[in-house]
């Protein structure tokens, strides 16, 4: 039985790599055009092609012209074009013809392009099927992208070969400031991507004892939930994370939103400053359980906007419950925080521990 | 074809002189006997003489590898193993195997350095703390004999240190043995000694140490024995290997600066590198180079090279300029 994958291909992205732009959101792209920028997307979606190694395995759906039919044609697989396009496209086409893949049935969706276009395909699929993204665009900062185009075609023929999924962050980049060389990125969401486990060198055995990220979420959250002290109001950030702690406490998590846990009891959800501030007036212990977002290592600023500097204060930098799978901890330089006081940045600064796994920890540098 | 350049192991590429080879050859004529106990007290000797210790804290074993494991394995039960992020790998995952608790302390960049203070703070329960020194995968020494002497005051802590480079970065805490019973120093012939293939690693132990542990030595074939030993009689030429490859580690240094290429320095015979190129192991593979990915411990990029011989490190170097050529 062939597996139905989708392949959307954002033309335009990456292209002001070439011509020194950042991005192409908006009107950048066509001062990119203006520049002579050539696009580098058709190479990205012919090296993925090339490298799947169980194609004939595949059934295609494929966005219509340069959004993913051209570069199927010279493949032995078998296609189907889904929607239509207009000689210039936009992020509309990329939501709207990933919606209609979605109902067509894809089991797969493949697509090429920056951190932007994984934001379109949020939107339109959030997690209802797992992704593959391949990274064309101009800097690629979302952890739920593959590291290259070859690496994406292993991704594609674990999916085949029945691999788990696990949830990556989709950041929001704000081009603006980084094209002024300010990186400001917040999360956004959350893709479900294959997981392929790391290869380890040649000559080198596999390790016994790897374990997938979401086993690694499980074990944290049965360590944190073993910890929990009955006395204390935990406030836990987004993340998947930290929906492992939830899961395991029986309750829902909102992914992007602060909930709150009490003596294991859900005692608040998705809840805002105002509404934490008003908890503390019945909770004496505190505690903030966050996890680093992945690629920039924030753990206060970017991703949840409800730990206001008020709130940081008001639980106290020892109570500042870091956690994270070794995977996204061993692929930061150091933790951040950006929380708009300049002063509770710099009590923060200094090392936390992390808890990375059921009775391990890691001292991280957090740096501001 | 290109042959493959081996860069990923941390081996000598220089082989081991005649005369440790002739030294094997003897020991070829009687392959049908186990190794002799005396020859077995022969190289502790040899290596206590070696190392500035008294023969009574040698223990040998097959690769330092072996007792490193051995050591977690013994000594992590009520005791919390403290470590530092990277690491070398094959004790990583020991600690993972047999150490029920763990704490490690993130080193990162630029520095790569340890923060002495952070780590005296972890030591408030009992420990057993296990540092590269200098660090493998990064090159960095961690370690100075202040920050030492204040970890081994500790008596419930024991502390291994692993000199599996120490020819390279010429800085030992072996002396410290004799009076601190909770210090064991781990090393190999493997490295400086041109002697990979012989597999000779001992540690030099505290009294805490000795005893509690596996005797392994009796699993050292008696080629490996004989190779030790003759290496240890005659070993200018671990000096001329350590001065030649410091050389060329350096050299190599500049010209990848000069490439713009993030480099570590190092205490080391290998150098650490982040280089901008996507999935750059893979495509050095392909270009028929071998280094070691440590993006399992560190972020994407990271990829350490050992140091070849001229005309190697030379190959490395095109080689590279063409991978990254290739992704422009």
């Amino acid at each position: 039985m062939r597996k139905t994958i989708g392949l959307i291909v954002n033309p335009v992205a990456g292209m002001g790599g070439s011509v020194g732009l950042k991005g192409t959101d908006g009107e950048t792209y066509k001062k990119a055009l203006e520049l002579g920028a050539e696009p580098v997307t058709p190479k990205r979606a012919r090296d993925l092609l090339v490298h799947i190694e169980g194609k004939d395995a595949l059934t295609l759906l494929v966005a219509p012209g340069k959004m993913g039919e051209r570069y199927v044609a010279g493949f032995d697989v078998p296609f189907t074009v889904i929607g239509e396009i207009d000689e210039e496209t936009s992020a509309e086409d990329t939501k709207r013809i990933a919606e209609r893949m979605v109902e067509h049935g894809v089991e797969l969706l493949i697509f090429v392009g920056g951190d932007g276009t994984a934001r379109d395909v949020y939107d339109a699929i959030g997690i209802e099927i797992p992704v593959v993204g391949v990274p064309a665009g101009v800097k690629v900062f979302s952890a739920a992208f593959a590291l290259s185009a070859r690496a994406a075609a292993k991704m594609v023929d674990a999916f085949v070969e029945g691999s788990d999924v696990t949830e990556e962050e989709v950041l929001d980049i704000d081009e603006d400031a980084f094209r002024e060389d300010r990186l400001a990125s917040r999360l956004y969401g959350y893709l479900l991507v294959p997981e392929v486990r790391r290869f380890l060198q040649p000559g080198k055995a596999a390790s016994s004892v790897s374990r997938s990220s979401r086993e690694s979420k499980r074990e944290i959250a049965a360590f944190v939930v073993e910890e929990m002290d009955p006395e204390t109001l935990y406030l836990l950030g987004p993340g998947t994370t930290l929906k492992a702690i939830t899961d395991e406490l029986g309750f829902p998590k909102t992914l992007l939103g602060v909930d709150a846990v009490h003596a294991r009891e859900l005692v608040g959800e998705d809840l805002n400053e105002r509404d934490i501030l008003s908890l503390f007036e019945k909770y004496e212990r505190r505690a903030i359980i966050v996890t680093p977002i992945g690629g920039n290592g924030f753990i206060f600023g970017r991703g949840s906007k409800q730990f206001t500097p008020d709130v940081i204060r008001q639980v106290g930098r020892e109570n500042v419950i870091v956690v994270g799978t070794r995977g996204k901890v061993s692929n930061l330089d150091c933790l951040r925080v950006d929380t708009g006081d300049l002063e509770l940045d710099e009590i923060l600064s200094g090392y936390l521990k992390v808890t990375v796994g059921y009775k391990e920890g890691m001292m991280m540098e957090v740096r501001c | 074809m290109l042959k493959a350049l081996r860069l990923h192991r941390n081996e000598m590429p220089y082989p081991p002189p005649q005369d440790v080879i002739k030294a094997v050859r003897k020991g070829l004529s009687k392959l049908n006997r186990y190794a002799d106990p005396e020859e077995l007290e022969r190289l502790r000797g040899l290596l206590a003489d070696y190392s500035g210790v008294s023969k009574r804290h040698i223990i040998l074993s097959p690769g330092s590898d072996l007792l490193l494991r051995e050591i977690i394995h013994t000594f992590s039960r009520g005791r919390r193993v403290v470590m530092v992020s990277p690491s070398y790998f094959r004790t990583v995952q020991a600690a993972k195997q047999f150490a029920p608790r763990r704490l490690r302390i993130r080193l990162s960049p630029p520095a790569f350095d340890l923060n002495s203070e952070i780590l005296m703070d972890l030591l408030e329960k009992p420990s057993l703390v296990i540092i590269d020194n200098p660090n493998n995968p990064t090159g960095s020494m961690l370690l100075d004999r202040q920050a030492v002497e204040a970890i081994v005051e500790r008596g419930e802590t024991l502390f291994v240190i692993d000199e599996a480079y120490y020819e390279f970065s010429g800085f030992t805490l072996a002396d410290m043995v004799a009076d601190h019973p909770n210090l064991a120093v781990t090393r190999t012939m493997d490295k400086a000694f041109s002697l990979a293939g012989a597999r000779v690693g001992y540690t030099i132990a505290g009294e805490a140490f000795q005893g509690a542990l596996s005797s392994f030595s009796i699993f050292l074939s008696r080629l490996s024995l004989h190779a030790a030993m003759e290496a240890l009689r005659n070993r200018d030429y671990v000096r001329r290997n350590v001065h030649r490859i410091i050389e060329e580690r350096e050299r190599l240094r500049q010209a990848l600066d000069e490439l713009g290429i993030h480099v570590y320095p190092s205490s080391t015979n290998f150098l650490l590198l982040r280089a901008e190129v996507p999935d750059v192991a893979r495509r050095l593979r392909d270009a028929g180079v071998l280094v070691l990915d440590v993006s399992d411990q560190l972020p994407p990029g990271f990829i350490r090279v050992s140091i070849g011989t001229r005309e190697e490190n030379d190959a490395f170097l095109t080689r590279y300029a063409k991978v990254r050529q290739s992704c422009d």
